[in-house]
């Protein structure tokens, strides 16, 4: 009986002890199981989306051959009717079934279109270059840089319209340009929580502003009051991530967006969502993520788009839909993970490339920037 | 009988802890930047979730198949460096000479398919930003790959708008740790960073010279605060923190008040990070102060610059440097008769450092021809150039293009630098390093 006590008294610690230790932290434990299967029926799937994931296909194709200046397309903006491509070799705009291409010769500020965006009460375009700022208004180029006007520096990865606002990223720091008054105001690293000022993306959201800071995470600016405040990596180490869930990713952020109250951030380690209270980071190793080196990310309604170096990704935060193509044979790959379950639809239509850099999604129709060429796909369900 | 059971348990239960903390420990392959295991962020006490620079991020864009144009006249490299306007100009213009200096040989054996190889020349500046237009300005001129810069500031906007532009940068003049943890795999770095100069200088002090109460005095800008994190890390996993932490301005004169400020905490050695002009001057004040303690300094001191300021309050003082310019290499000999030949000075370590780097673009576009994406590929393959050996000895990559090759410890003696193999950084079971 004394011996049974005995052996009580060190088995129940051994056990919790192992029990706690194997618990703590084991990533391959934390990554759901990925089960590769082309049955359609789930199991046991607690986190499976109320409504099903939007599904895109019948991709149609743009590149040098039918329609753009060059085959890569940095961006893709759709506005109203029309659609507007940032490529290489100048603006690209596809109205009434046709591309025309509009470049230095017609005014714009440099070939080099990496941002575009659209004034919703002006319908002014304004495009991020890498030369500088234009806006595109009645049809002629106003051309902002930095020796004609306060702008931060002239190779411009972001654009936000925001109300009478106009929001740049670029590496010389955040800038905002005031359309009422024509006045930019800069903010880096002497009035702003960065250490450095270098900023790769900037979007709007009601009352706030957030930056993706390159090594200074998430900056957001409240406009009511003026203020900022920093979101980084808590454990402060730029080669691991020691927790998943505890902040951004990482510190070298490239790109944010927000919707429906959902902050999205976009890393080249990962991917970010942060509700407001909560930060939770997905991996392409824990979740359907196609890669974790992310070029841009557009966020729409409950879904994220996320383009990554990979293929297309979209999410809301438990299911995922990926978009690939082989580019041998231009047939296209769909991967759906819906909560553990995984399936892949073989497509006849694909993605220009697998290596995305912009998009765009107005009602059914989904726009897609890529290294060689811009896709045109529809919902399909 | 109830304390000889208490006892079994608690030894149990403190076996089970230890292999617990085993069963959380590093992996073996998290041997990334030459970091040991216990020098790694949080290992005694936490498994990280993700390690990240294991694996060599790939290229997946396209453009492989781009043909080069068939009109061309030249081959254009670009050079983006601290020509004019900074405090680091001397730097630039070694570095400058080195990479002309490869592109003139290269050229004298027939340049690229004969024609001839041509330097795109850009001046960094230093300011916010301006190294971003620099580098389309590079795009413009359409040159295949460059070579850049030394500002860490500089090098970092820089390298953001080469991904843009998808031209391969190789980089033989910044240290600064975080540049290649950025996981953009349009760069390489030709040349020991701080993390290296950081172990090996804590690695002497702690462990070879046995000091516990180090003060630091580092230059008040990024120079200065990111190179002093990966020793002061080291420093603080070691048991020994920084015992104070000094900051001053490029172009101070006067020291005083932070030598007092060390003075006061009497520390066993005193650790200098910071450019050549201002470190030297330090360590001049820090001797007419009367402080006898073993100094030492960042890489930068490593210069005639440093030696002629400093004048006999260099005695003693020890650094690091990326390589050894007293090694017994044919290679290295030849260059340092052809550059004093060329320019009519000694090359420094941004010298040697550009003309490897350069020497790298020239084979690498020798090898694939006039593609941006292959030349980016065949430089970061991390199979063709992996152990090459250049005039500053062999070139190691990392996971993340870093040079983890050897670097060298620097000593002044009799006026002179002596170079000498750094302490292997090897743990021990009490968690020391080795010699």
């Amino acid at each position: 009986m004394n011996i049974q006590t005995k052996h009580f008294k060190i088995i129940v610690p051994m056990a919790i002890l192992v029990i706690a230790s194997l618990g703590f932290v084991r990533p391959e434990e934390r990554s759901p199981v990925l089960n590769d299967s082309s049955d359609i029926n789930t199991t046991n799937n607690s986190k499976e989306a109320e409504k099903p994931m939007p599904i895109y296909g019948n991709w149609k194709n743009y590149d040098s051959k039918n329609g753009l200046p060059g085959d890569k397309a940095y961006c893709v903006k759709i506005d109203g009717e029309r659609i507007l491509v940032g490529t290489h070799e100048g603006l690209a705009v596809l109205e009434n079934g046709k591309w025309k291409t509009y470049t230095t010769d017609d005014g714009l500020a440099h070939n080099g279109v990496l941002a575009i965006d659209v004034d919703q009460a002006t319908g002014d375009v304004w495009l991020g270059t890498m030369g500088g700022l234009s806006r595109w208004s009645t049809g002629k180029f106003e051309n902002f840089n930095q020796m004609n006007s306060g702008m931060p520096n002239d190779l411009i990865y972001a654009v936000t319209c925001d109300e009478k606002f106009v929001w740049v990223a670029t590496g010389g720091g955040a800038g905002s340009y005031n359309t009422y008054t024509r006045k930019w105001e800069i903010f880096t690293e002497e009035n702003a929580p960065m250490h450095e000022p270098w900023t790769y993306g900037v979007c709007a959201s009601k009352d706030k502003i957030f930056i993706a800071a390159w090594g200074g995470g998430v900056i957001e600016y409240t406009k009511k009051t003026k203020k900022f405040r920093d979101y980084v990596d808590p454990d402060g180490n730029m080669e691991i991530d020691l927790f998943p869930d505890d902040g951004v990713v990482h510190d070298i952020t490239t790109g944010t967006s927000w919707a429906n109250d959902i902050l999205w951030v976009a890393t080249y380690f990962g991917l970010s969502r942060y509700d407001g209270v909560h930060w939770k980071g997905y991996f392409d190793h824990d979740s359907g993520l196609a890669s974790n080196f992310i070029n841009f990310i557009k966020a729409k309604d409950d879904y994220a788009f996320i383009c990554t170096d990979q293929g297309l990704s979209c999410t809301d935060g438990n299911n995922w839909v990926t978009y690939t193509t082989n580019e041998k044979t231009n047939k296209g790959k769909t991967i759906i993970l819906n909560g553990t379950n995984k399936k892949e639809l073989g497509e006849s239509t694909s993605l220009a490339h697998n290596f995305i850099l912009g998009v765009d999604i107005v009602g059914n129709d989904i726009w897609v920037a890529t290294a060689e060429g811009v896709s045109h796909g529809q919902l399909k369900h | 009988m109830i304390k000889r059971s208490d006892c079994v348990i608690k030894t149990i239960c403190l076996a089970l802890f230890l292999v617990c903390n085993f069963m959380n420990g590093q992996e073996d392959k998290t041997m990334y930047g030459n970091t040991t295991e216990e020098l790694f962020p949080y290992h005694k006490f936490q498994k990280a979730y993700k390690y990240h620079f294991i694996e060599p991020v790939q290229f997946y864009g396209a453009g492989r198949d781009k043909q080069a144009p068939k009109d061309l006249t030249e081959v254009r490299i670009g050079f983006l460096g601290p020509l004019e306007g900074s405090p680091i100009v001397s730097l630039g213009k070694q570095m400058l000479n080195g990479s002309i200096l490869a592109i003139e040989q290269a050229n004298e054996n027939g340049g690229y398919n004969n024609l001839p190889f041509k330097l795109m020349v850009h001046n960094d500046v230093g300011l916010w930003g301006a190294a971003a237009n620099e580098v389309v300005e590079m795009d413009e001129e359409k040159v295949w790959a460059w070579l850049g810069s030394i500002d860490d500031i500089v090098s970092h906007v820089a390298l953001r708008a080469t991904l843009k532009m998808e031209i391969m940068m190789v980089n033989t003049g910044d240290p600064d740790p975080t540049f290649t943890e950025t996981n953009i795999p349009w760069v390489i770095r030709v040349i020991g960073d701080d993390r290296q100069s950081g172990y090996a200088l804590a690695s002497y002090i702690f462990d070879v010279m046995n000091h516990e109460r180090v003060a630091v005095i580092r230059s008040n800008e990024r120079y200065g605060r990111v190179g002093i994190m990966e020793y002061s890390g080291f420093a603080v996993r070691k048991g020994h923190p920084m015992m104070i932490e000094e900051r001053f301005n490029l172009d101070e004169t006067d020291f005083t008040m932070q030598l007092e400020n060390i003075k006061r905490v009497s520390p066993d050695a005193i650790l200098i990070w910071g450019n050549a002009k201002e470190s030297a001057l330090i360590l001049k004040q820090i001797r007419s102060m009367g402080m006898t303690q073993p100094v030492y300094a960042s890489d930068r001191s490593v210069s005639e610059e440093f030696l002629e300021i400093a004048g006999d309050a260099a005695e003693g003082l020890v650094s690091t440097c990326p390589y050894n310019p007293e090694a017994d290499n044919p290679k290295l000999k030849k260059f340092q008769k052809a550059y004093a030949d060329r320019f009519g000075i000694k090359p420094d370590v941004f010298a040697a450092h550009a003309f490897d780097g350069m020497n790298l673009i020239i084979e690498a576009i020798k090898k694939e021809g006039l593609n941006r994406v292959l030349i980016r590929d065949v430089l970061s393959d991390l199979e063709t150039f992996q152990g090459y050996e250049g005039v500053t000895g062999k070139i190691i990559f990392d996971g993340s293009w870093n040079d983890i090759g050897k670097i060298w410890m620097a000593k002044v003696k009799q006026g002179k630098f002596e170079y000498s193999p750094v302490p292997v950084l090897k743990a021990t079971s009490d968690g020391k390093a080795m010699e």
